[in-house]
C-alpha cells in the first residue's frame, strides 16, 4: 500500500509539473500556424499532448520506481516475496482506461476536428474564394491566378511566388505534371504541397486535381518566418530539397497591388 | 530409418569428396559466373542499342543467375541439388569454425550465421547513417556530391536496417538459435531449407550496397512510384536486394513455425509456451501473410519498370502502390517490435525471481496486435485521403495501443514489488520499455489526422520510427545479447562496464531523436541534404548525438565480443531462468539436450521451488 502511495504522490507531482512546463511552453506554440487549419491542428496536438503527459510519465516513472524503490540489494537468485500474478482491480483498471481514452481519443479531436475541417471546405467553398492552380512538376511548384488571368505569379527575377490576401478563403487547385514537357506530359511523380506555416500537407498526385481550402489569418511572409513556404514534402527525384517557394500573406490592398504588378510583367513579357 | 541410412552410406564412398575451395569464396565465384552467363544469354536475345553488355532487364536475369550460383556455391549443390536428383548429399559440415563459413543444418549456427551477417548490416547501415547525419550539419551539400547520392544513401540505410537488421536480428536470429531449445526440440523442421535461407542474408543486402553501381536513386526505402519507375537502374537492385532479404525471413518464420507447431518437447503444451516463442510464432505469421505480399508488389513494381506496363503511373493508379506498400509496410513495425515485447516478460521475471504478471493477457495481445496490425495502413496515407476515408483507419491506429499496452500491464505488474536484481538485462529492458512508450505515444498524434497532415513527411515521424524500432527493438536485442550471452558462450560478460555502455547509447539514442521531433515540428522535412539555414543549430546538435550513438553500438558490439571469447566462466544458468535453454550445457551440444526433455509445468512460477523440466539423460554409452 505504501509503495502505491508514493508512486501516487510522485506521478500526480509530476504530472502537474509536466503539465505546467507544457502550458507554459504551449504559449509559444509548438508550431508557428497562421492558417484556420493549421489553428485545429496545433490544438488537437495540444489537447493530446495534456493527455498523454500523465501516461508518457506514468510508464517513465515506473521505469525508475522499479530500479529505485524495488532494487534487489544483491544480484542474489532469492525470489521475490511477493508473487502475485493476479490484480483484478488493476488489469479493470488498466484494459478499461485504455479503452476509455482511445475511444475518447477518436470521438475528440479525432472526428471532431475532421468534421470541422471538412465543415470549414464546404463553407469556404461557398464564400467565393480566391483560386490558385497549383502546378507541381519535377522541380518546381507553378502558381496560376485564374480569377486575375495571371498564368504564372513570379517575381522581378522570373522565381515562382505566391502571394494571398489575409483572412479571404483560398482553394487551392492541385496538380502534377510538367506543362514543358515536349511529349509526355504525364511525366510526373507525386509531390506533397505544404505551407508548414499552414499545417496542413496535401499529396499531388500525377492524373489527379485535387483541392484544398483554408484561410491565412496572419500577416506573414518568409522573412517573418521561413515556415511561411511551399515546400515539397514528398520525395520526388534529385530536385526535392530545392522545391520551395516562398510565400507572403498580405494586406487585400497589397494584393491587390502585387496582381497589378503581376499583370503588367506578364504583358511586358508578352504573355496572354 | 536409421537402417536405410546406413545402406545408403555402405552404397557410397564412405569418404565424401573434400572440398578444396571455401565455400563462401566458391559462391562467389559461382555467383559470377552465373552472373555472366545470364546476363549475357539476356543481352544477347535482347539487344539494346550500341550493344552494352549490361542493360537492366539483363541485370535481373543476370542477379538471379548469380543468386543461384552463389547458392549452390555456398553448400546448396552438395547439400539441395544432388540429393534433390537422388544422389546422396556429399556435403559435410565442418566440426571447427569453419561450419559458419557454410551451408549448415544447425539452427545454432544459422542462428549465429544470421547474427553476424545481420550485426555487418548493422554496422553498414550504421555508418551510412553517421554519413547521412554528417551531411546534416550544414545547411548545404558539403559531403555528398550530388542529391540523388544522398537520397540513394537514406535508401539503403533505410532498406538495410528494415530488411537486414529490424526483421532479422530477433527472429532468424535470436529466434532460431533459441526458439528450439526454449520448446525442447532437438532440431528445426526444415533445417536444411532454413540454411540455405540465411545464405539469402547477404546475397540481398550486398545487392542493395551494390546499388549506386546502377545509379543513383531517390525513392528512400518505401519505393513510390511513379518516381521508382523513371529512376535510374539502381532502383533495381532495391527490389532484387530486398526480394532477397524478405525471401530469407520469409523462410526462417516458416521454419520457425513449423518448428513450434510440430517439434515441442513432450509437455510443451500451448498453455505452458514461452512467451518469446509465442512472440516469435506471432511474428512469423505476420511474415508469412505480409512479406508474400511486399514482394509481388515489387515484382510488379519491377515489370513496371522494365517493360513497362504502367501499374503504378499516371496511366495506372500511383495510390495503388502507396496501399500495397503500407500494407505491408505497418505490420512490418509490429514484425519488428512484437518479439521485443514477448522478450520484456521473458527477462523480467527471471530477473526480478517472480511470477510473470498477467501472462495470458501478455499473450492475447500479441495475437490482437498481429491482427490489428493488418488494419491500420492507411494512416501513412492520410495526405490522399478524404472524411470519411480516414475514420476507420483512425480509429484501428489508436485502438491498436490497446494491445500493445498489454505487454506494458504485464511487465509493470511484474515489477511491481519485485525483488528486481539490478543487471545489465535489466537495465536496458527498461530503457527499451522507456523509450518505446515515446515512440507509441506520439503514434497517438500520427493516428490523429488534423495533426497527422502537418507532420506527415517531416523528421517527427522519423523520431517516431527511430524511437519504436532503435529505441524499443535494437535496444531489446541488446538486452537479450547480454542476458543470453552466456548461454551463447558459456561465458559472462563485466555488468558494470554493461551498465555505463547501456547508459551511453540510453544518452546518445534520447539525445539525437528527442530532438528530431523538435526538428520536424519546426518545419524540417524529410529527404533533404540542403535545408533552410534557421534549422542548422538543431540538426548540428542532433549530429553531434548521433555520432555519440554511433559510437556506443560500437563500444558495446566490443564488450560483447570481448565477453563471448576472453570473458570469465559463467556459471552453468546464473540468472537462475526457469526455461528449457538454460537446462542443458552453455554452449548447447549439437543436438541441444543430452537426453529426452519432460515439460511438467509453467516456466514462469517462482512462488516454488519445484523443476518445470525434467531433463532424462541420454545412458552413458557401453564402453
Ligand atoms: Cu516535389
Amino acid at each position: 500500500m505504501g509503495n502505491i502511495v508514493v508512486f501516487g504522490i510522485l506521478w500526480a507531482g509530476l504530472t502537474a509539473v509536466g503539465e505546467w512546463v507544457f502550458r507554459t511552453h504551449r504559449a509559444h506554440s509548438f508550431y508557428y500556424t497562421i492558417s484556420n487549419q493549421g489553428s485545429l491542428a496545433l490544438s488537437a496536438f495540444n489537447f493530446l499532448s495534456s493527455w498523454l503527459m500523465p501516461i508518457f510519465i506514468f510508464i517513465a516513472l515506473v521505469t525508475i520506481f522499479a530500479l529505485v524503490r524495488f532494487r534487489a540489494p544483491n544480484n542474489e537468485p532469492k525470489p521475490s516475496e511477493v508473487q502475485a500474478m493476479r490484480n483484478r482491480a488493476f488489469i479493470f483498471t488498466w484494459v478499461g482506461l485504455s479503452f476509455a481514452l482511445n475511444i475518447m481519443f477518436w470521438l475528440h479531436p479525432t472526428s471532431v476536428d475532421l468534421e470541422a475541417m471538412f465543415t470549414n471546405w464546404r463553407k469556404e467553398k461557398a464564400q467565393h474564394p480566391l483560386i490558385v492552380n497549383v502546378t507541381a512538376r519535377q522541380w518546381e511548384w507553378m502558381f496560376n491566378y485564374p480569377q486575375y488571368h495571371v498564368t504564372q505569379a513570379v517575381n522581378a527575377q522570373g522565381l515562382d511566388e505566391m502571394e494571398l490576401p489575409v483572412n479571404r478563403p483560398v482553394e487551392f487547385f492541385l496538380r502534377s505534371y510538367d506543362p514543358f514537357h515536349t511529349y509526355d506530359v504525364y511525366a510526373g511523380v507525386i509531390h506533397s504541397f505544404w505551407i508548414p506555416a499552414f499545417g496542413i500537407k496535401e499529396d499531388v498526385i500525377p492524373g489527379e486535381t485535387r483541392t484544398e481550402f483554408l484561410i491565412p489569418e496572419h500577416v506573414a511572409n518568409y522573412h517573418t518566418s521561413p515556415l511561411v513556404r511551399v515546400q515539397c514534402a514528398e520525395v520526388c527525384g534529385p530536385g526535392h530539397p530545392y522545391m520551395e517557394s516562398p510565400v507572403s500573406v498580405v494586406t487585400a490592398a497589397q494584393f491587390a497591388k502585387w496582381i497589378k504588378y503581376e499583370q503588367k510583367l506578364q504583358a511586358a513579357a508578352g504573355g496572354s | 530409418m536409421e537402417q536405410q541410412i546406413t545402406q545408403a552410406e555402405a552404397r557410397n564412398n564412405p569418404q565424401p569428396k573434400v572440398m578444396h575451395m571455401a565455400p563462401v569464396l566458391r559462391g562467389l565465384v559461382w555467383a559470377t559466373i552465373g552472373f555472366a552467363i545470364f546476363d549475357l544469354m539476356t543481352v544477347a536475345v535482347d539487344p539494346f542499342r550500341g550493344r552494352p553488355l549490361v542493360t537492366e532487364p539483363s541485370v535481373v536475369v543476370g542477379w538471379v543467375g548469380a543468386l543461384i550460383g552463389w547458392l549452390m556455391g555456398v553448400g546448396g549443390y552438395e547439400g539441395v541439388i544432388l540429393p534433390l536428383f537422388g544422389s546422396p548429399s556429399t556435403w559435410v559440415e565442418p566440426k571447427n569454425w569453419r561450419k559458419y563459413f557454410g551451408l549448415s543444418t544447425n539452427h545454432k549456427v544459422i542462428g549465429l550465421q544470421y547474427l553476424v551477417t545481420s550485426s555487418s548490416i548493422f554496422f553498414i547501415a550504421g555508418m551510412d547513417a553517421m554519413a547521412i547525419r554528417y551531411e546534416l550539419m550544414q545547411p548545404s551539400m558539403h559531403f555528398f556530391t550530388y542529391t540523388g547520392q544522398y537520397l540513394t544513401a537514406v535508401g539503403v540505410h533505410g532498406s538495410l536496417m528494415m530488411f537486414g537488421v529490424g526483421t532479422v536480428v530477433l527472429i532468424s536470429g535470436l529466434g532460431n538459435y533459441f526458439v528450439p531449445l526454449m520448446i525442447g526440440a532437438k532440431e528445426t523442421v526444415f533445417s536444411r531449407l532454413s540454411g540455405i535461407g540465411h545464405w539469402l542474408l547477404p546475397a540481398g543486402a550486398l545487392t542493395l550496397i551494390a546499388s549506386p553501381l546502377l545509379g543513383y536513386w531517390d525513392t528512400g526505402w518505401r519505393g513510390y512510384e511513379p518516381l521508382a519507375s523513371q529512376d535510374p537502374g539502381g532502383m533495381v537492385f532495391y527490389y532484387l536486394g530486398i526480394f532477397a532479404m524478405t525471401l530469407s525471413t520469409i523462410i526462417a518464420s516458416l521454419n520457425l513455425a513449423a518448428t513450434i507447431i510440430f517439434h515441442r518437447a513432450r509437455g510443451m503444451t500451448w498453455a505452458r509456451l514461452p512467451l518469446f516463442v509465442w512472440g516469435i510464432l506471432t511474428v512469423s505469421l505476420l511474415n508469412l501473410i505480409w512479406q508474400p505480399e511486399i514482394e509481388m508488389t515489387f515484382v510488379m513494381a519491377l515489370l513496371d519498370k522494365l517493360i513497362p506496363f504502367h501499374f503504378f503511373d499516371a496511366l495506372g493508379s500511383p495510390l495503388t502502390y502507396l496501399s500495397m506498400f503500407w500494407l505491408f509496410g505497418h505490420p512490418e513495425v509490429y514484425i519488428i517490435v512484437l518479439p521485443a515485447f514477448a522478450l520484456w516478460n521473458e527477462i523480467i521475471p527471471v530477473m526480478a525471481q517472480k511470477n510473470l504478471f498477467a501472462r495470458d493477457w501478455a499473450i492475447i495481445g500479441l495475437i490482437f496486435v498481429m491482427m490489428l496490425s493488418g488494419l491500420v495502413w492507411a494512416h501513412h496515407i492520410f495526405t490522399n485521403m478524404r472524411n470519411s476515408e480516414m475514420f476507420p483507419f483512425s480509429f484501428f491506429s489508436e485502438m491498436i495501443s490497446i494491445p500493445t499496452g498489454f505487454s506494458f500491464m504485464a511487465a509493470i505488474g511484474t515489477l511491481w514489488r519485485a525483488r528486481l536484481r539490478f543487471t545489465t538485462p535489466t537495465l536496458l529492458v527498461l530503457m527499451a520499455i522507456f523509450n518505446f512508450v515515446i515512440g507509441g505515444l506520439t503514434g497517438v498524434y500520427l493516428a490523429d489526422p488534423p495533426v497527422n497532415l502537418q507532420v506527415h513527411d517531416t523528421f517527427f515521424v522519423i523520431a517516431h520510427f527511430h524511437y519504436t524500432i532503435i529505441g524499443g527493438a535494437i535496444f531489446t536485442w541488446v538486452a537479450a545479447m547480454y542476458y543470453w550471452l552466456p548461454k551463447l558462450s558459456g561465458r559472462m560478460f563485466n555488468d558494470t562496464l554493461g551498465k555505463w555502455l547501456a547508459l551511453w547509447i540510453f544518452i546518445g539514442f534520447n539525445g539525437t531523436f528527442s530532438q528530431m521531433f523538435l526538428l520536424g515540428l519546426d518545419g524540417m522535412n524529410r529527404w533533404v541534404p540542403a535545408y533552410p539555414p534557421y534549422l542548422k543549430p538543431l540538426n548540428y546538435s542532433v549530429s553531434l548525438f548521433a555520432f555519440f550513438l554511433g559510437a556506443g553500438f560500437i563500444a558495446n558490439a566490443i564488450h560483447i565480443w570481448w565477453a563471448w571469447v576472453k570473458g570469465p566462466k559463467s556459471p552453468e544458468n546464473p540468472w537462475h531462468a526457469r526455461t528449457l535453454e538454460w537446462l542443458t550445457t552453455s554452449p548447447p551440444p549439437d543436438d541441444n539436450f543430452d537426453g529426452e526433455v519432460e515439460v511438467v509445468r509453467g516456466f514462469y512460477r517462482y512462488d516454488h521451488d519445484e523443476p518445470s523440466a525434467y531433463l532424462v539423460k541420454n545412458p552413458e554409452p557401453a564402453e
